[in-house]
Parts: structure tokens; sequence; C-alpha cells
């Protein structure tokens, strides 16, 4: 039995191994033909990527060479290394995380016509610095049986104590929230936007908790009334494989808040070009192959998101829930007020 | 008086170098020097303490830190006590008694360690939930199912308890297999009945070894991240992700990381006090088992309950929800890489399992051969990694291997050779940070194990002109295998599960099956995470069968 244990261990360890010399394999072709590789540190951790970067090495025999992990760790991790940091892009969720990459100088500023005409100026960085990929709404998920869609209209309009214990947000911690948070600092100023925390808080059904689909669970479990949601995990949600949670999704309303203002609050995935980027011009192609007709119509049938490319018309489940208006707030700003929206809900008592 | 005081502190102060003069040999020096290895990391996070806290501090402190600072004593307090109950029981039922399945719960017992405490705070969220498992199977029988809120803070002591019992139970287990024989036929001579024998004589015996596992559970209750943020509870751990990501702020975490390493500092203070109190040691190490009794009737099937109740609760509920999403998920998620996968994980953790004992054998023994009796704390510090976040090590691991990259680039770049990160972004940095962040894991039980041998065997061997190693070879290693055999299946179930550090430290193209899990949870595909999850069960599940039969193996 020892035996046994011995060669499965040394089985293992080369099967390891075998990855270790792969890469030096690999490091050495780099060397030979640089633009070879293009190196991706990313937050998007969607199978449906997998499929877009295969598709990127047929068409250009470039290897897409990837590291996942959340946004924060890998801001972090190019933080530390510095000049010898082998990322040529990085990806994340949400335009907050990389304005703080540009703040901390850790992107580079490119030219791309491509990008600069295909992305609306309110969804990219001034200084092309980033470009959003896909856009995300965070909207109002509503028990259809209980809430009259009319009795809704702005996020503001929240606060109204007819909304007392019906509220249901996950945590104050999410980038989702902070984000919307930023937005509100950005439209509203610091006192409203504190006044606007402390009247969700007031309104909650329940201690924030859980994730954005927890949420809309509660609501149709009749926790709550009213929950904020991104709009793709709803996306998700109608096509789970748990049939629970399909039907879950079909029991809610859907509204997009602010209509008759500035628009519903978006949110975009995006990518930067990195400062020290070994591989430059493979990560503006990179880049620019995430927003062709292709690569977007994957992230809109496979992940539910919004295309950034108005040539893309978004899968049929988005499309049903109609066009809306969105708020054209710069995205930088979201990340210029991030720190504020954080502190603003602490002292509000935002979990 | 008081001058007599002050000469009397000055002689002994002269005493004391000059004895540390003459009890320094080279162990002590050894000691030091792994002890800096890899309390390094630990100690670059411990130097920017004295740049103090962020400018958020006062917020955190008027806002935050009485939650953080309660939730986490709420945690200690409740785990402690479930842990304790779990653990105790089931390892003294099942090496006291003898059974139905007794063989197979054995094993079954550790088994709750390899499944990532957040997925199991995912598995039960989904047990209980609406449209979950309890609310179909309620509905399939027309009842009506009373919604358990399992996501609050009860909830997670609960969750915690159940996915870290088996360090107590494991343990607790090692030592009354080993030690208990004697002890219990002399119990049984005095005609003392078994429940009086166990509360008086083998709880306050076995108690060292006890609270060696309670200790580790604890620090990682402290340190878990993923549960504790998605049942919404706030701890310091979620505090320093927090201020470190949302507050933006770098050194408030680490301050906040700092005041957790003291918390758990006083804890192993406290152990070590309390082990003070306990002298015991026995020669014969497993050379006489546990004669099991075969008990009748009621009292079986309660003892049965009563080791089942846990492994259902931490093993089998939990699995049994993964299994059914596997099945609603196989035809999207599965896919034959998860074998190579596995493999790779495999190799991965049982490496840095060994290395990382051996780093805590060499502690152990070096320091035990110093005659420095300071030494022995010193290597303590060694183990205070494992109460850390893994992303705060790892930012302690890359600050000075960074540093030695950019120096070796430096140096080839002198001869001409432009060479990458030799260190950083490879394995040698993941095994690294692994043996940083889990020497605890290896060291207590290792420890607990190696406070049993009597020191006069050793001593009558090197007395005989025998050395230092060969004596450790011969005589002082079979006697502690139980404990090193223990501590390689925690480290590997530790490392097989092991996320933050993986995450930002792992090569590109080396996947852990933790990775995979994590990238499908942490977007919300909870569903989707239950293949890789159960591919670390299944993985982890190898080495705990054939370990443990080596373990109860005379």
């Amino acid at each position: 039995m020892k035996n046994l244990i011995l060669a499965v261990a040394a089985f293992s360890i080369l099967a390891a191994c075998k990855n270790e010399s792969e890469k030096k394999d690999n490091a050495t072709a780099e060397e030979m033909a640089k633009d070879q590789v293009v190196n991706v540190y990313t937050h998007r951790h969607y199978e449906p990527d997998q499929n877009i970067f295969k598709m990127f090495e047929e068409k250009t025999g470039i290897k897409v060479k990837v590291i996942n992990a959340s946004a924060d760790e890998l801001i972090q991790k190019m933080k530390m290394e510095g000049k010898q940091s082998p990322a040529d892009v990085l990806i994340t969720v949400d335009a907050g995380r990389l304005s703080r990459a540009k703040d901390e100088g850790l992107l580079q500023s490119v030219e791309s016509e491509v990008l600069e005409n295909a992305i609306p100026s309110y969804l990219r960085d001034v200084d092309n610095q980033w470009f959003g990929l896909t856009k995300r709404a965070r909207i109002i998920a509503y028990a259809k049986d209980r809430v009259n869609p009319e009795d809704l209209s702005t996020y503001e309009d929240l606060v109204n104590e007819k909304w007392e214990g019906k509220i249901l947000v996950r945590s104050s911690s999410n980038i989702y929230n902070q984000s919307l948070m930023a937005s509100i600092i950005a439209n509203n100023g610091e006192e409203e936007a504190k006044r606007w925390a402390e009247g969700i808080v007031a309104n909650m059904a329940r201690s924030p908790k859980g994730s954005d689909r927890d949420q809309v669970k509660a609501v149709v479990a009749g926790e709550g009334d009213l929950a904020f949601v991104n709009s793709y995990y709803i996306g998700k949600m109608l096509n789970s494989p748990d049939a629970e949670e399909v039907k879950t999704a079909q029991q809610i309303g859907l509204f997009f808040p602010n209509q008759e203002g500035r628009g519903t609050h978006v949110n975009v995935s995006g990518a930067g070009v990195a400062k020290y980027a070994p591989n430059k011009e493979n990560a503006i192609r990179f880049i620019e192959f995430l927003i062709s007709e292709e690569a977007q119509q994957i992230f809109t049938d496979a992940n539910y998101e919004y295309p950034i490319i108005e040539s893309v018309a978004p899968v049929k489940d988005i499309k049903a829930w109609g066009a809306f208006k969105e708020d054209t707030l710069g995205l930088n700003k979201l990340g210029a007020n991030n720190k504020k929206a954080v502190l603003i809900f602490d002292e509000a008592g935002w979990k | 008086m008081r001058q007599g005081g002050n000469k009397n502190k000055a002689f002994s102060l002269k005493t004391r170098l000059k004895r540390l003069k003459r009890d320094s040999n080279r162990w002590s020096v050894f000691t030091l020097a792994i002890v800096l290895f890899l309390a390094l990391p630990i100690v670059f996070i411990g130097v920017e303490l004295f740049s103090g806290p962020g400018e958020t501090w006062g917020h955190i402190v008027e806002y935050l830190l009485p939650d953080y600072i309660w939730n986490s004593l709420y945690l200690v307090f409740f785990c402690s006590i479930l842990v304790l109950v779990l653990g105790v029981s089931s390892a003294w039922f099942v090496s006291r008694f003898d059974f139905l399945f007794r063989k197979q719960m054995e094993w079954l017992l550790i088994l709750p360690l390899a499944i990532p405490s957040y997925i199991v705070g995912y598995a039960y969220a989904g047990i209980f939930d609406y449209g979950g498992s309890m609310d179909l199977i309620f509905r399939q029988l027309n009842l009506d199912f009373v919604r358990i809120d399992i996501m609050n803070r009860a909830g997670l002591a609960f969750v915690l308890s159940i996915s870290l019992f088996p360090y107590v139970y494991v343990s607790a287990r090692a030592f009354f297999l080993n030690q208990a024989n004697n002890l219990l036929e002399a119990s049984k001579m005095l005609g003392v009945g078994e429940a009086k024998t166990f509360f008086k004589l083998m709880l306050p015996l076995a108690r060292p070894a006890i609270v060696a596992g309670l200790v580790l559970v604890l620090m990682e209750v402290l340190n878990d991240y993923g549960a504790a943020k998605y049942y919404g509870v706030n701890t310091f751990t979620t505090g320093i992700f927090r201020s470190w990501f949302s507050l933006e702020e770098p050194q408030t975490a680490v301050y906040l990381s700092a005041l957790l390493i003291l918390i758990i500092f006083a804890l192993i203070l406290f152990e070590k006090w309390q082990v003070r109190k306990v002298k015991f040691t026995s020669a014969k190490s497993n050379s006489t088992q546990i004669q099991r009794k075969e008990p009748k009737g009621a009292i079986k099937w309660g003892i049965f309950s009563v080791v089942l109740l846990p492994i259902l609760l931490g093993f089998i509920l939990p699995v049994a929800q993964l299994i059914y999403w596997a099945i609603l998920t196989a035809s999207t998620v599965f896919d034959f890489r998860f074998i190579v996968l596995s493999l790779q994980s495999f190799g991965i953790a049982i490496t840095s399992a060994i290395i990382t004992v051996f780093f805590a054998l060499l502690l152990i023994y070096f320091s035990k051969w110093s005659a420095l009796r300071f030494i022995k704390n010193v290597a303590r510090v060694g183990v205070l990694g494992y109460a850390i976040p893994g992303a705060v090590i790892a930012i302690g691991i890359m600050i000075p291997t960074l540093a030695l990259d950019k120096w070796l680039i430096k140096m080839l770049g002198n001869f001409g050779i432009d060479s990458g990160l030799i260190i950083n972004g490879t394995l040698i940095a993941l095994f690294y940070a692994y043996a940083v962040r889990f020497l605890a894991v290896a060291y207590n039980p290792i420890d607990s194990t190696a406070l049993k041998v009597d020191n006069s065997i050793p001593d009558s061997s090197k007395v005989l002109g025998v050395g230092n190693l060969k004596t450790f070879f011969k005589i002082e290693f079979p006697l502690i295998k139980t404990g090193v055999f223990s501590a390689v299946i925690l480290v590997f179930i530790d490392v097989m599960k092991e996320l933050p550090l993986t995450l930002i430290l792992k090569p590109y193209h080396v996947d852990t099956l933790a990775v995979k899990a994590f990238e499908y949870a942490s977007d919300e595909m909870v569903m989707e995470a239950s293949i890789p999850s159960l591919f670390i069960i299944f993985t982890a599940m190898i080495p705990v069968i054939f370990l443990n039969k080596l373990l109860i193996k005379k």
C-alpha cells in the first residue's frame, strides 16, 4: 500500500512538474517570438471567456496566458511586481477598480481607433487607459403580486417610508453597491448620498447578506418586496440548470430606475493595457478583439451582459426587458468616489 | 532591602548572560535560522505595524471595530463549545468502543475538513433556502416547510464548527489510541466506572492534545473569509479585506492583521500555560492499543448515533447537496480536465505537506536539542502564519521574494542574461508560502505527541554516545509516527482547499481544484462550483484512508 501511495504521489508530482516545464518551453518560445503571447490578469471567472480567448488564439496565433483572481488581488500583485510584471492586460468586472489601477499608475494610455470609435466616451477612461467591454445595469427586482410597478420611480424614492421593511440588498462590501453609491455621490452630492444610505438601511427587510441571487430568492420567499440586483444575474437565473431557480426568476418583475431623469446606473466589465506590458501590441489587439462582434455576441449570449457595441443585439432574455435609458455619468467618477462611498456606508450602518 | 533586590537582579542578569553563552549550541543557531526563514513574511507584516494604521483608523474604530470584536468573540466562544463536544465525544467513542461501521466512521470523521468551509456554507444555504432541497422535500411530502434561516451569526458558528471539528477529533483520538490503555486498565482494576474514568481521568490527561486541536480550529475560525462574507457576519478578517480593498488602505489592513495576531498569540500562551499544568509522559507510546468494548442494546445505538451525527452534518448532508448540484450542472461543467487537475492538486498538496512537516520536525527537534529554554518559545513564532489571512501572507511572501528576484535579475543582468522573475510565479514561491501558512497545522499534532515521549529514552541513547540525528530516526521518530502522519494528512487537506495564497502566487497554467471551485462560486455560480468541490473531497479521501490505515496499524 505504501508503494501505491508513493506511485500516485510521484505521478502527480510529475504532472505538476510537467506543467512547469511546459511553462519553461513557453518561455523560450517567448524569447524567440515575443509577439506570440499575451498575459492576461482577469477577474472575469466565466467559462465563455475561455472560448473567446481560444478564438483569439486561433485567429491571431497569439497565445493567451491567464491569471485568474479578484481584481483587488491582481492590482496588488501588479503593484508589487512593478516593472517586472508579466501582465499585459488587466480585466475587471467594474469600472471602479480600473480607475484605481489607473491611479496607482498600473495602466497606460493606448491609441486605438477601433476602441475609440466603438465605445461611447462615458464607458471608457478619459485618457484611454481602460475600456468598457460589457455593460450591466443595477436594477430593482420586485414581487409582482405585492408591488405595483407604477409606485416605483427612482433609486432616491426607495427611502420613502412606504418601503419600510421591504428592501433587500446585499452587503456594502460588494463592489456593485459601492459603484451605485459612488454614482449617487457624483449625481447628488455627499450629504444627499448619506441621507439616502440611512433611508435604505431604515427600510431594509433584513440585515444584508448573501449574493444578488439570494436577494431575488428572498423576494419570492416573501421576506421583502424589492431587491437590488445586477441585470446579468437575472439572465443567469432564467437559464439556471436548477428548475427552482428558473421558476423564481420568472416570478419577479424588473424595474429600471430613474428613467425619467438621469437614467439607470450602469457599470462595465472592462480592460486596460498594463503600464509595463511586455507585449503591448498584442494587448491592444486582444482588447480590440474583445469588442469585436463575434466576441461581444458570446458575452451576451452566454453571460447575459449588455454588449458595449451597438451593432450586436443583447441576447433574447435581456432584449425582452426592452431598451432603457442609461446614466451617462463618466465611469471615472465611480473610482474617484469609491472610498467615500464605503465610508458613508459605514456611517449609515449599511453592513 | 531594596538595594539587595537590585543587586540580586544584576547578579541574575549576569548569570543569565553566562548561561546563554554556555547553553547555546549549533541547534540553537539552526532553530533561529529556520524560524527566521519561516517567520520572514510575518516579520515583514509586523514591521508595517510601526508605520501605524491609515487615516481611516478612527473611522474603523468608531463604526466597525466593536462589531468585529463582538462577532469574532461570539464565533470563538460558540465554535469552541461545539467543536469540543463533537470532536472529543466522537474521538472517545471510536477509540473506546467497537460498533457497527466503526472502522469506516473513523476516517469519515476526518473528511468534513476536506470541504472548504465556504462551500459548506453555500451547501447549507442551498439546503435551507427558498426553493432549496428541504423546501423541495417538504413540498413532495405535502408538508408546510418552516424555513430555517441559517445565514446569520449562529448559522456561521454552526457551519464553521461542523467543518472544523476534525482538528480536535484527530488530535484527541491520537492521544486516546496511544496513551489510554494502561490508564484504562488501572482505572478498571480500581473499579472506577466508565463515565467517571472518562471525565476524571482521560479528559484531563487528553487536555493538551485537545487544546492543540482547538487552537487550530480557532485560528481557522478567525481567519475565515468566504463563509463569513456570504453569511453577512463582519469579523476581523472581513474587516481586513474591507480596509485593504474597499477603503484602499493596506496599512490599516496590516494593522488589523497585527491585532488578530495578538489575539492568536494570547490563545497560544493560554495553551502553553494550561499544558504546563499537565505533565504526563509515556515511554511506551504505541506499544499497546486500547481494548475496545462492545456495548449492547440501547447504549450501542446511542453511541452509534453520537458518532454518526457529526459525520451526517459535516460530511453526508453537504456532500449530498453538492452531488445534487453536480447532477444538475454536469452537462455544462464536467470535463476530463478535472482528472488531470486532480492529479496536479494532489501532487502540489502532498509535496507541500511533506515540506511543511519536515520544517515542523526541524523546528521541534532543533529547539529541543538546543539547551536554551527560550528557544522553544521563539520556535512558536513560526506557527503564527496560520492565523493570518492567506492574502495578507501572500504580500508578506512577495516582499522578500521579489526583492531577491530583483537582485537576481540585476546580478544576472551584469552577465548579460535577461531573466524574468525566478522565484515569483513559480512553484517554489508557492511551496514556501504553504509552509509559512500551514506550519501550525503540522507543528501542533507533532508537538503534542512529542511531548508524550519520555525524555529518558532519547537521553539514555545519547548517554550511550549515539548522536541526536541517529537517536531521532531510530527511537523518537517511531514513537511520534502517529503525530507525523496526522500532520501530513491535515496539511495535505488544507493545501488542497487553500485559496487566496494560491490565487496570488500560483504559476500560469498551474491550476488547482480549489481555484476552479472559486472561479465559479465567486460569480454566484454556486451550483457549478459543486463538481470541482467534489473532486477536492474525493482526492482528499485517498490519503485520508491510506494514512489512517497506517495510523491504526500497530
